[in-house]
């Protein structure tokens, strides 16, 4: 199947975009919008909240437009703007529903507008192969990713510098959405050949080696919680992680305390993850954490059929419900 | 100066770990960190930054202070009179070693932390000189020279083929000559080429910040917007915390079982909610903004307030991984710094 791509020139993107944001805030259908705008270097393309329609100029779509800007919607609910414009791709609109069916987000206080999503760079892949210190702009147009290094313009197969999250992405159009900002995507091929690989790569190591494997990733961990505060499916009011009475996580960096952490984090989100990959692309210290994820969504789907979460909230979750024929009974023991 | 063919780096790396426990960079799963060497390790000398500063070697991220049983009397078992076993620190780079002198000036200065000082003294650092900064280095803004580094015992300088070595301490003059055997005499032709690596540095760095008047202008910003406005989009982890050479906050943990116990010293980030919260529930810094604000002010003004220093040495590390692109190198120019090179 020939992979249909964002077909606009470029900055048309961004140029709808703004549009939107701006329509939106000036005719007060929201009181904020949450996008992204460009930093300083070119593979920072954070997310930005804003209000005036003077300011939509500073939003971007771009190949680094990659994090979330989901999880900030619990804040801005509880703190202000009546109600909030949200631009989200594929995986961030799982993010959406995940908060609606966690009942942690008030659907008609949020304008969806739904980003249609060729995939984003990796910018370590880039950097592989561009000095990072004299690219001044990375594009993608169609399939190619279009650079300027220094004072001249490199052309390249895009596929080989997005990000690994990104071709294994089965949903690469958003699943909830007021607005569709362009026309859909198709989604990518190979994508599911490659979603579980690295889970059976793992599956495949003797025991001995798949505890040691593990220990050396967890070794790195440095404690952080990013992964965990990245994920729209953490959205507990309070962590048990943040306790201090009773503290169920030693604070010390302790092996086994890390590791509790870990398959704790795993099993609370095991049904509800829905893959978009943040924990892992942003852990500092690069555990696989995704990994651990689809190991689970795997074990779901053998013992209960096939199920991806954040496609629609008023599903019936196989971890949140019981069925008779249900593969492990009741211990009745 | 001596200097050795890099061909022969596996062999002086044996030879240094004869001396002491030793440590070098090395890649693991594709991130690179200060790891316990042992034959046959590859060294890796062409990272930046590792990604845990070596901080840790004298201020762990975990450490026992002290364990206590009580039976018929208290009984005590200090942890601090026994840190410190003889060490080498290879390849750390210069802006790393500049955080330790930063970081005395925090466990060093009356009552010096036991623990801490036993791990400096007992410490040979070797610092690798930089020749090719990236983008998100800024050490340059903070006066360091990046081909140097004073604060090391050993200089180490990468020529190409070779490594040369330059002691800058009696420490340094004592490891050195313990590895004589296998070091040859720098010619003057060593000298000008190192001399040559040096000096190319400096026009090489893209990013650059002017702290010119910062402190003083945060100064007058405590209630400022403009924290209201930077704050929302940090997702409090502690990635800038423990990642940052000069960060330095810890938390004391009581482990106990029974009559018997122990208590731990362990990094703790500003950027937890947790960090300030009190035993009656009540927390002085209630929103992710005053954590935002106490992390940049620590650095740029109440830090240099007390000690005289900025707590930031430019090593990239928050502007290289913080997840939402929130870094020190923003706040300095927002906050009034200048803009120059960025």
């Amino acid at each position: 199947m020939q992979q249909k791509v964002e077909g606009y020139p470029l900055k048309e993107y961004t140029t709808k975009i703004c549009q939107i944001a701006k329509e939106a805030l000036e005719n007060r259908e929201v009181t904020a919008i949450i996008g992204w705008r460009k930093k300083d270097f070119w593979w920072q393309s954070p997310v930005v909240f804003l209000e005036d329609p003077a300011d939509v100029q500073q939003l971007v779509w771009d190949p680094f437009t990659i994090y979330s800007p989901v999880k900030f919607l619990l804040d801005w609910q509880e703190s202000c703007a009546a109600k909030v414009g949200i631009f989200v791709k594929g995986c961030d609109s799982r993010g959406i529903n995940r908060l609606l069916q966690d009942k942690r987000l008030e659907r008609e206080r949020v304008a969806v507008y739904g980003v249609p999503c060729g995939g984003k760079a990796d910018a370590e892949k880039i950097r592989a192969s561009f000095p990072s210190k004299e690219i001044k702009s990375v594009t993608l147009i169609g399939e190619e990713l279009v650079l300027a290094v220094g004072e001249r313009e490199e052309r390249v197969k895009a596929e080989a510098y997005l990000l690994d999250k990104c071709l294994s992405c089965r949903h690469p159009n958003p699943v909830v959405y007021d607005k569709l900002v362009w026309e859909e995507v198709s989604p990518r091929q190979y994508a599911d050949e490659s979603r579980f690989a690295r889970v059976q790569a793992v599956e495949s190591l003797v025991t001995e080696e798949r505890f040691a494997y593990w220990q050396r990733q967890f070794d790195r961990c440095i404690r952080c919680f990013a992964c965990r505060n990245t994920c729209p499916a953490c959205n507990c009011r309070v962590c048990i992680f943040d306790q201090a009475e009773p503290r169920w996580l030693g604070k010390a960096n302790d092996p086994a305390d890390t590791l509790n952490y870990h398959i704790i984090r795993a099993f609370h989100v095991a049904g509800r993850c829905f893959e978009c990959g943040e924990c892992e692309r942003i852990c500092p210290a690069g555990v696989p954490l995704q990994e651990l994820n689809r190991k689970l969504i795997k074990g779901i789907n053998d013992a209960y059929g096939d199920y991806e979460a954040g496609l629609d909230p008023t599903d019936v979750p196989p971890l949140g419900t019981y069925r008779g024929e249900d593969p492990a009974g009741f211990d009745e023991s | 100066m001596k200097r050795i063919a890099k061909a022969n780096l596996a062999e002086l790396l044996s030879a240094m770990a004869a001396e002491a426990k030793l440590y070098v960079p090395a890649e693991s799963d594709g991130i690179v960190n200060f790891v316990s060497w042992q034959e046959g390790l590859a060294v890796e000398l062409a990272a930046l930054n590792v990604l845990v500063p070596p901080k840790k070697f004298f201020y762990p991220q975990t450490e026992t202070v002290l364990k206590y049983e009580m039976g018929e009397d208290l009984q005590i078992e200090d942890f601090a009179c026994k840190a410190g076993e003889k060490a080498i620190l290879f390849a750390v780079r210069p802006c790393d070693v500049s955080s330790f002198a930063m970081m005395d000036k925090v466990y060093l200065e009356e009552p010096p932390d036991e623990a801490y000082r036993r791990r400096r003294e007992n410490t040979t650092v070797i610092a690798l000189g930089c020749t090719e900064p990236d983008e998100a280095c800024f050490c340059q803004s903070f006066d360091i020279d990046a081909a140097k580094a004073p604060g090391a015992d050993v200089l180490a300088v990468d020529t190409g083929e070779e490594l040369a070595l330059v002691a800058q301490t009696e420490k340094g003059e004592e490891l050195i000559s313990a590895l004589n055997g296998l070091l040859s005499e720098a010619t003057s032709g060593d000298e000008n080429k190192v001399k040559d690596e040096q000096e190319k540095i400096a026009d090489r760095y893209v990013t650059s910040v002017s702290l010119r008047g910062i402190k003083e202008r945060l100064a007058g910003m405590f209630a400022a917007d403009y924290w209201e406005r930077l704050y929302k989009r940090c997702i409090g982890c502690g990635t800038c915390t423990f990642l940052c050479p000069t960060c330095h906050c810890f938390d004391l943990q009581e482990y106990a079982a029974g009559n018997c116990g122990e208590r731990i010293r362990c990094w703790d980030a500003c950027m937890f909610a947790d960090f300030t919260q009190m035993a009656g529930g009540h927390n002085p810094r209630p929103s992710q903004k005053e954590r935002v604000r106490q992390r940049f002010m620590h650095k740029l003004n109440y830090f240099p307030q007390q000690h005289g220093d900025y707590a930031c040495v430019g090593c990239g590390r928050c502007v290289r991984k913080c997840p939402v692109n929130l870094d020190i190198l923003e706040v300095i120019r927002e906050a009034g710094g200048g803009t120059d090179g960025l």
